[in-house]
């Protein structure tokens, strides 16, 4: 028979939270911003297959940091419960709310119930209309969620990387300034990385149904330039 | 319903039809055929693309509707037409469109046109094999990978069969066949296949009476699509109309028959 110690709910969480921290921090950060003319999504990602920031639904973009596997499944699930309550019921009925609440329920619940907490936190991004307002829904570890006004950071610096960003972030701005801001406060003063290790998504009205925008190469240098 | 979170066994992957159906979503048989249907549909290969042209009658013991389209676009450079029950085509259009869409959300790279005809397959044989609501698709895209414009039929069981020339789906196509035999030939350019998908449209609504031909009174004409390159095109109604209105007055001229020429 195995012998079970005793460990306080304040440490297991407090341990808990730490493990989550810790891998989260070993990857690279995200900085998601309203713009303009609808949101954008820049990820520091040197592979420039496997992604962090990707679409949702038509108006429904996702981004994730921390442990691929984990939060690529999540995207995989996001997809899924997207396209089928579109099915089900009307493409106007999916909502980003919703589904943040769903991701935030998952994830508080590997947090206290899992083997070990996912190490991710991510991001839903909603592109407003006349029926749903432009959202940026961040949800942590543990399974916090927090609707974000302009713009949310995450992954291991995000503090730094939030007060840089902040301090340019007062109005929204064009994509191209918005892009800008987002990359310098990524990298900070002392470094600097080109338009391949960028990976950027946006979600935009350009007249068809579905928004979402992967840019590539050539269009994220000439943003930056 | 819930977050639909899989552990990596049991995982249904970027197919939206497979998980569907292990989650109860598609529809089960029924057992009475009394929707409408019937319809001509045609798709017509000529040098950058390919041209479809569809009726838009819905016939049951009469006329149900003289408006359908039947004709849609399953993404940008793919058109799926389709024939037999309302119901179950329709329903095919919508998982076909969410289909192709969700693998390309899934796995961030789109299905090929092969892979997009191929797919349907099996959709059609379980629809068809297990209830008396017969759906018959028509798919016709631009091939990116090999630049090209394909068309694919189906028959009753789900056989998918690539054609080089043209098909047709639907009680008409005996009459938009013959027209079609007659008038194909390899190096149409989209001018030549529009008129000759226009004819083979206008025999079978002249001669099938659950074809809908171009109805002057509602100003309704048949949809014409073009699929090439740039992608799925719809011709505007006012040039359709116009198109017909030229055969019409031909016929006119000669007593209803072609006069010894196609035309």
């Amino acid at each position: 028979m195995s012998n079970y110690f005793y460990v306080s709910p304040e440490q297991l969480i407090k341990d808990r939270a730490e493990f989550a921290q810790k891998g989260i921090a070993r990857g690279r950060s995200i900085v998601a911003a309203i713009y303009d003319k609808g949101v954008v999504l820049v990820a520091e990602n040197p592979s420039a297959s496997l992604n962090k920031v990707s679409e949702i639904y038509d108006r429904i973009a996702f981004a994730g940091v921390g442990k691929y596997n984990e939060f690529d499944r999540l995207r995989e699930a996001g997809i899924r419960w997207a396209d089928t309550t579109g099915f089900t019921y009307s493409r106007e009925d999916v909502d980003a709310r919703a589904l943040a609440n769903y991701y935030a329920q998952h994830l508080g619940d590997m947090f206290t119930e899992g083997q070990k907490p996912l190490e991710v936190e991510i991001l839903v991004a909603q592109l407003g209309n006349a029926l749903r307002p432009t959202k940026l829904y961040r949800v942590a570890y543990e399974g916090t969620i927090s609707d974000e006004p302009h713009f949310a950071v995450l992954g291991g610096d995000a503090e730094t990387i939030r007060d840089r960003f902040a301090l340019t972030e007062e109005s929204l701005h064009s994509l191209k300034v918005t892009l800008q801001n987002a990359s310098a406060a990524l990298t900070g003063p002392e470094r600097k990385i080109g338009a391949a290790e960028l990976e950027v998504g946006i979600l935009e009205d350009r007249g068809n149904r579905r928004t979402f925008l992967r840019l590539n190469d050539e269009q994220v240098s000439e943003l930056l330039s | 319903m819930g977050l639909p979170l899989f552990s990596a066994h049991s995982d249904p992957g970027p197919s939206f039809w497979h998980y569907a159906e292990a989650q109860g979503l598609t529809p089960t048989p029924s057992s009475k055929d009394d929707s409408p249907h019937a319809t001509t549909v045609i798709a017509v290969k000529y040098v950058n693309g390919v041209v479809m042209v569809g009726d838009r009658q819905a016939t049951g013991n009469y006329i149900v509707s003289r408006d359908v389209r039947k004709i849609e676009a399953a993404d940008r450079f793919t058109a799926l037409a389709i024939s037999g029950s309302a119901a179950r085509g329709i329903e095919l259009l919508k998982i076909a469109q969410l289909s192709f869409e969700h693998y390309e959300k899934m796995t961030d790279s789109a299905l090929s046109l092969e892979g997009k005809a191929n797919y349907l397959s099996p959709i059609i044989q379980r629809n068809n094999l297990t209830s008396p609501l017969m759906v018959l698709p028509l798919l016709a895209g631009w091939d990116e990978s090999h630049r090209v414009g394909r068309i694919f039929e189906y028959d009753g069981a789900g056989g998918c069969y690539e054609r080089f020339d043209f098909a047709t789906i639907g009680s008409g196509s005996p009459f938009a066949d013959g027209t079609l035999r007659l008038g194909f030939r390899a190096d149409l350019d989209l001018e030549a296949a529009l008129e000759l998908g226009a004819l083979a449209l206008y025999e079978a609504g002249d001669n099938d009476p659950s074809t809908g031909g171009p109805d002057f009174v509602r100003n309704i004409f048949p949809m014409m699509v073009t699929v090439d390159a740039e992608g799925f095109r719809e011709l505007p109604s006012a040039e359709v109309g116009e198109r017909f209105r030229i055969i019409n007055e031909r016929r006119t001229q000669t007593g209803g028959v072609a006069g010894g020429v196609l035309r």
